[in-house]
């Protein structure tokens, strides 16, 4: 956990709270307690929350308030989940969404005016 | 149930609770954030006499005074709709709905877009996204990233990472288009800059008065502008450079900049690669006000003021009978006049409702004037000639 | 500038857009006189289909099935891709009083020629695995197709446009009169137009057109509303509406909760191009608010849950409602008006906007031509058809 801003010389000290182990597609990691899920993955040099449904791009943090829905992760099955402004629990089960087919673009492949 | 329900626990929000519990009323105050705050949690800027405005103690501060005076404040709760209802607001969440016959709107602003090629790789984020992340969170966005857009906001804020010990590559200016408008025009951005340049906070946004106010002056500065660029606070800032594209494999990996014309049009075979790992666009903020929209709340358009802003009087009072505003969904200015508006809110619903009313009437007085003081000193403006764009609002406020 | 016209079309959305197209494409000169933005009133707050399969076998379903075979034409000819395809589309049953029904109906369209079939368990199963264990079939109509709205009224106004149609959007009529000429002198917020004929294609706002010229034209705002869902794994790849849809349009006595016949909520579900899906639908006449009711978006949610249960957990981006241009009889009025010779009324497609919009703009074009024949019968679509049963309100 090197990304963390530990002193700061004009807000002090970071304030530690106690360590929360949670998976992120699978693999373990630890956020403290009270960090969003966006802080936590990037805390440990993850910034790749997503994949875009159609074009399979990676995607992260964009606003990190809530707004513009890039973060959404699925957390304990539940979809669209904002993961930065959702808050790391015990043990919590957090993935990236995947690509998903696009069956009704898929008939107008070829065609000369798409 | 409450008497009041307050969407934003920002300074306006926070301001306004503390106001209107004081006079006695029920008060629920709710966020869709991890804490209340808001934007000013991330604020961190050096006033004129050397002190630090700390955005996290000032809220700190604010809500141990609600909490004293008992207002409810829950964090994690989004607000999907707003609608009228016989005995009332109806606020549908998703944690259910409340039901309140005083709603104060006090949701704030969010940052515009800049949409450019590349502009989805992990890496690439608003500039208030990079502030929250570093002064609240305390998580460093990257080792090295460029800023794109140059305005009060990412100068403040690209001083914040400065402090948090980010190293910025430099500052360059939005690719021309639809959407970046005279954010890409070197003549529009260095005038808007010396606009701001004498309320900086700190002599290092003075930079531009060394260049003098005059527009032949400014050209003729913008011509001579070094190749390394001006220095602030030792960082490279660009305005005859744009970004034109983000670019990376799986993340940023750098960002393509060419030099621009006066006018912000491009330089053919000027363009080059500066190796950085994030950046920050910055496209200023808007009034974020969804939810005055679909509660049927008339609009004005003011640019001066940020966009589309609900209509409103001094009292915070929208033409809807029981809905107020406060703070930037009424216009983009700085926190102190956020918190001062939200005791105008605060003491004008109790006023309203006949609480402690001549307590009320005599407050809400002094917090109206309050408003208009601390405009007048405010060493951070957002947008020129707010006063003004104000007067012209509330002279055509009416009741509906 | 000259602003003299052959033919002046008032309203932007989709039906004014296809009549531009048709009629331009004859060599006349064309204007359109939108007030606001191309297709900004009903025609950007619905869904997009050609369908047979909700219409009364005989007339109804002759004219969707002409401008189906329109639209197929016009997906070749114009320049603008629009979402265009033929899927079929199906309903679903979820009781046995409506396989009873479905099986009549489809049984009755086939008479008529059209390609109808029952779907039964093991078929719905297989059109979605998102569907309730317990619905017990439902039917299907092949030809079905589908569009984008929005791209589908911009590539007829593009089209227009090229073959040299006028299109002058925020333009709000205030007058219309007709000179001793008999010329039409159009009076708007753009100044001064005239022209030998003129095209009230207003929608919902075609009465007050009418009004300008004391044609009093019985369309009533029939409100609907739509959610949007984000994007996300395949629900479906072709329209599903419930059978109860078909009660529900033609005000017929359904078994369901007071809400859902209050707001006449049937489950209309269509999936996008971009992987996003639209859900409805709701019925009301509220007057001209398009104001979004969360009761009514809360009682459309729960049918959409009741027939795909997992819909539940699934994200909604966005909602919106439109107004609907309803007649009594469900059909438009495409007519010239013999009051005002030279007045035609091309409006009160109700939820057929989209449908029948290319075979409107041909029809308003063979009108105006004044063809002895047209490509359907147009009687039943006559202006005063309204007068013989006097129901005409001003």
């Amino acid at each position: 956990m090197n990304n963390r801003i530990i002193d700061h010389p004009v807000l002090g000290e970071m304030k530690i709270g106690k360590k929360v182990p949670f998976h992120f597609n699978g693999q373990y990691y630890e956020a403290y307690e009270g960090e969003t899920i966006a802080a936590a993955l990037l805390a440990n040099n993850i910034r790749t929350l997503r994949v875009h449904e159609e074009s399979g791009t990676a995607r992260g943090i964009y606003c990190n308030i809530g707004h513009c829905f890039e973060c959404r992760v699925t957390v304990n099955g539940c979809h669209h989940v904002r993961a930065c402004i959702t808050i790391v629990e015990e043990n919590m089960d957090i993935h990236s969404g995947k690509t998903q087919p696009t069956p009704i673009k898929d008939l107008f492949k070829g065609e000369n005016n798409v | 149930m409450s008497e009041l329900v307050i969407i934003g626990a920002g300074p306006a929000g926070l301001a306004a609770s503390i106001a209107a519990r004081e006079c006695g009323l029920k008060v629920t105050l709710i966020d869709e954030f991890i804490k209340p705050g808001g934007r000013l949690l991330g604020q961190l800027y050096q006033e004129r006499d050397g002190t630090w405005w700390n955005g996290i103690k000032e809220t700190d501060k604010l809500v141990a005074q609600a909490e004293k005076l008992g207002v409810e404040i829950t964090c994690g709760i989004s607000v999907y709709h707003l609608n009228k209802h016989e005995h009332g607001w109806l606020v549908h969440t998703n944690h259910g709905s409340m039901q309140a016959p005083y709603v104060l709107l006090a949701t704030g602003a969010a940052e515009y877009h800049v949409p450019m090629p590349g502009w989805t790789l992990p890496g690439v984020m608003s500039v208030g996204a990079a502030q929250v992340m570093t002064n609240v969170h305390r998580v460093k966005v990257g080792k090295k990233g460029m800023i794109i857009g140059a305005n009060i906001l990412s100068f403040a804020i690209m001083h914040e990472l400065q402090l948090a010990d980010l190293n910025i590559a430099c500052m360059v200016l939005p690719p021309k288009n639809e959407i970046s408008k005279s954010a890409a025009k070197p003549m529009e951005v260095m005038k808007s800059l010396l606009r701001a340049s004498h309320l900086a906070p700190s002599p290092i946004l003075r930079f531009g008065s060394r260049l003098l106010i005059n527009e032949s002056l400014c050209k003729l500065a913008l011509r001579f502008l070094p190749k390394k660029g001006m220095s602030v606070w030792g960082i490279p800032i660009h305005l005859r450079k744009a970004a034109i594209e983000i670019v990376g494999n799986q993340q940023v990996e750098g960002v393509k900049v060419v030099d621009i014309t006066m006018d912000g049009e491009p330089i053919k075979g000027t363009e080059e690669i500066v190796q950085v790992d994030f950046v920050c666009i910055s496209g200023g903020l808007y009034p974020l006000a969804e939810l005055a929209a679909v509660a049927g709340c008339p609009f004005h358009y003011i640019p001066e003021l940020g966009g589309h802003i609900p209509q409103h009087n001094e009292r915070m009072e929208t033409p809807l009978k029981g809905l107020y505003v406060a703070g930037n969904i009424t216009g983009i200015e700085g926190a102190k006049v956020a918190i001062a508006q939200g005791f105008v809110a605060g003491y004008s619903i109790a006023e309203h409702t006949g609480a402690s009313r001549e307590t009320a009437k005599r407050k809400l007085e002094e917090a109206m004037k309050n408003v208009k003081d601390i405009r007048e000193k405010a060493i951070i403006q957002f947008y020129p000639n707010v006063k003004e764009n104000r007067d012209k609002l509330y002279g055509a406020y009416q009741c509906i | 500038m000259k602003k003299n016209f052959d033919v002046i079309i008032i309203g932007g959305g989709i039906i004014g857009s296809a009549i531009a197209y048709y009629v331009s494409k004859s060599g006349m000169s064309v204007a359109v006189l939108e007030k606001n933005e191309l297709a900004s009133g009903t025609s950007s707050r619905c869904d997009g289909n050609i369908l047979a399969i909700d219409k009364d076998p005989g007339f109804d379903s002759q004219m969707s099935l002409a401008s189906q075979k329109l639209v197929n034409e016009l997906s070749k000819e114009l320049e603008h891709h629009f979402e265009y395809r033929a899927p079929g589309s199906i309903l679903v049953c979820e009781t046995e009083e409506e396989m009873i029904a479905a099986e009549k109906w489809v049984a009755r369209q086939k008479e008529a020629g059209l390609p109808f079939k029952m779907l039964d368990r093991s078929d719905i199963r297989q059109e979605s695995p998102f569907f309730a264990d317990d619905l017990l079939g439902g039917l299907e109509c092949e030809t079905d197709s589908t569009v984008n709205p929005y791209l589908f009224s911009f590539a007829l106004a593009e089209g227009a446009k090229k073959k040299g149609a006028n299109i002058y959007t925020h333009t709000e009529v205030h007058s219309i009169k007709k000179s001793t000429t008999g010329d039409f002198k159009i009076e708007t917020s753009s100044g001064l137009f005239t022209a030998k004929k003129v095209v009230n294609a207003a929608g919902i706002w075609a009465p007050m057109i009418g009004k300008m010229l004391d044609i009093p034209i019985p369309i009533k705002p029939r409100k609907g509303h739509i959610i949007v869902a984000s994007r996300q794994q395949p629900v479906g790849l072709r329209k599903v509406m419930e059978f109860g849809y078909l009660i529900s349009k033609f005000g017929g006595q359904r078994k369901v909760d007071p809400p859902t016949e209050k707001y006449g909520v049937a489950l209309v579900f269509e999936p996008t191009e971009s992987q996003n899906f639209l859900i409805g639908s709701s019925r009301e006449f509220v007057g001209m608010n398009t104001t979004v009711n969360i009761d009514v978006i809360k009682c459309i949610a729960r049918r959409a849950i009741r027939f795909y249960p997992k819909m539940a957990d699934m994200l909604v981006i966005r909602t919106y409602a439109g107004l609907r241009p309803w007649t009594n009889d469900h059909l438009p009025i495409i007519s010239h008006v013999d009051e005002v010779p030279g007045f035609y009324i091309a409006a009160g497609h109700e939820g057929d906007g989209i449908s029948l919009a290319a075979i409107t703009g041909k029809l308003i074009d063979e009108l105006i031509k004044e063809k002895s024949h047209t490509t359907i019968p147009i009687e039943p679509l006559r202006y005063d058809r309204f007068k013989v049963k006097g129901v005409v309100h001003s």
